[in-house]
């Protein structure tokens, strides 16, 4: 077979190796979508060919191996391997055919954004209710009465009301709801509730009560106070 | 590196769940009447989570149901959906339902109520209670819209043992009535949310502890009839190994032919 050949599949095998299990672990990384490092591995594939192919006599040095071990002449041990490989690619080309055109068992994706853009009357109001302990105490009070039920007493989304909702109330506490966004985010969504959201927040699955209908905008803006100072969290600002 | 290829091909898939009732296509009769009857044992029961409903007023904080067991089976041309829950005792009100979308558009689970930046669709409600023993047929489009058909095509019957309702839902998988009626075409996803009632008085008061909007309930989650067995995956397979087998043959022939010449 000759080392020009085992040299770019095991260099191939490094490059796999190194995208699938090394660069995930790399502070700051996450692991690779697999179509990625096919892309990656094609890519290489496509260098290793043209750097193989520069000269005519690097270009036959890598293509007699490949046409030797094709049609089997003088490969003595490697012929057991070679049935293989013409075994495995038909299969392969096959079961690739299948995933692609076999008929989906999922149900459909849903692709549903959690937090869409406000209308515009809704960006940039500042609180009008001043953040003194006895509004947020207020706020914190109509919480514990209207938001707990489904948000949870511990502002973490697991109140009792909330198991049969899909999506599941927001939680607060968590670092990726209000604490990404500005007080009046909140109270275009307290005002509005699931209703109110665009097409691609899904409105028709959310069970999010349109509070506008039931509350003075003042008691929800003490909502969204108690709300902050009780998961522990602050507004999103713009410097 | 066709080892590489082959692992790196291998999606792990989108890990999000989605539950859904699917409901496999028998052949015999449909056991519209009866919910113990041995082959709704050939459906797999999903189980939803139910929440009181806290959506719109008048709320409930507090409920009887709080999982429901679903199973469903047709025959090409009927749909029987069976759905099973604790209940501690047998009331003449108990009460149940199914909701769907009629149509294209989205539809909102709270009874289909407008969507400020959308515009929505009817839902079709499937409604049992214990002391009237039938299916009612309904539609709504938003709050105090709710409207019993002129048609009824559904039938119901609840059946009560050991602290357990069965209550099985049926009706034609299609009718004629396609703006009133959700129509099934098997292969495809709808979407179904549920309801529960339990009818106990109140010991001091006699009132329904769950009536009208207070009761249990989930929002939208999946539904699919399934289609008969599709083989034209294998199909497309098979031809695909063979034009792949044909491909070697013919280069490896056209190499050997090279090398002699």
């Amino acid at each position: 077979m000759g080392g020009s050949l085992l040299k770019p599949v095991i260099l191939v095998g490094i490059v796999y190796l190194i995208l699938k299990f090394v660069v995930p672990n790399i502070p700051g990384s996450a692991p690779l979508p697999s179509s990625l490092i096919f892309l990656y591995l094609m890519l290489t594939t496509t260098g290793i060919v043209i750097f193989a192919t520069l000269s005519g006599e690097s270009k036959d040095a890598f293509w007699n191996p490949i046409q030797r071990f094709l049609t089997g002449e003088n490969i003595g041990g490697l012929q057991m391997l070679r049935y293989a490989v013409l075994i495995l690619f038909p299969v392969l080309v096959g079961w690739q055919t299948y995933g692609s055109t076999a008929t989906s068992d999922a149900p459909p994706a849903e692709n549903r954004t959690i937090h869409p853009a406000p209308p515009g009357e809704y960006t940039g109001l500042s609180n009008p209710v001043s953040k003194s302990p006895e509004n947020i105490m207020q706020g914190k009070g109509f919480y514990a009465a209207f938001c707990s039920p489904c948000h949870g007493g511990n502002f973490d989304g697991k109140g009792p009301a909330a198991r049969g909702f899909s999506p599941p109330p927001a939680n607060f506490s968590d670092p990726t709801t209000i604490a990404m966004l500005q007080e009046s985010y909140l109270f275009w969504r307290i005002k509005k509730g699931g209703v109110g959201l665009p097409i691609e927040g899904m409105p028709w699955k959310s069970a999010m009560p349109r509070w506008e209908v039931e509350l003075p905008d003042e008691w929800i803006w003490k909502i969204i106070l108690g709300e902050y100072d009780g998961a522990h969290q602050s507004p999103r600002t713009w410097e | 590196m066709a080892a590489a290829l082959l692992l790196a091909g291998v999606s792990p898939g989108m890990a999000q769940e989605s539950v859904a009732v699917r409901a496999p296509m028998v052949k015999g009769t449909l056991p519209l009447d009866d919910p113990n009857a041995a082959v709704w044992s050939s459906a797999t029961a999903a189980t939803f989570p139910m929440s009181p409903q806290v959506h719109w007023q008048n709320r409930i904080q507090e409920v009887t149901v709080k999982e429901l067991k679903v199973s469903a089976l047709h025959d090409g041309t009927q749909l029987a959906v069976l759905l099973e829950y604790a209940d501690p005792s047998e009331d003449p009100d108990d009460a149940a339902a199914l909701e769907f979308m009629v149509g294209d558009k989205k539809a909102h689970f709270a009874h289909g109520q407008p969507m400020a930046q959308v515009e929505g669709g009817p839902v079709n409600i499937w409604y049992w209670k214990n002391k009237d023993g039938k299916g009612v047929d309904m539609n709504a489009k938003g709050f105090g819209t709710l409207k019993t058909q002129t048609h009824q095509d559904v039938k119901a019957k609840g059946v009560y043992a050991n602290g357990t309702w069965k209550v099985v839902f049926s009706r034609p998988l299609i009718t004629e009535h396609t703006e009133e009626d959700t129509q099934i075409v098997p292969g495809g996803f709808i979407n179904i949310a549920f309801a529960v009632w339990d009818g106990k008085r109140d010991a001091t008061s006699g009132d329904l502890r769950e009536k009208g909007s207070q009761k249990a309930v989930s929002s939208w989650w999946y539904f699919r009839a399934e289609a008969p067995p599709d083989y034209s995956g294998y199909y497309y397979a098979a031809l695909a190994v063979a034009l792949a087998f044909g491909f070697q043959f013919v280069l490896i022939r056209k190499l050997r032919k090279g090398q002699g010449a």
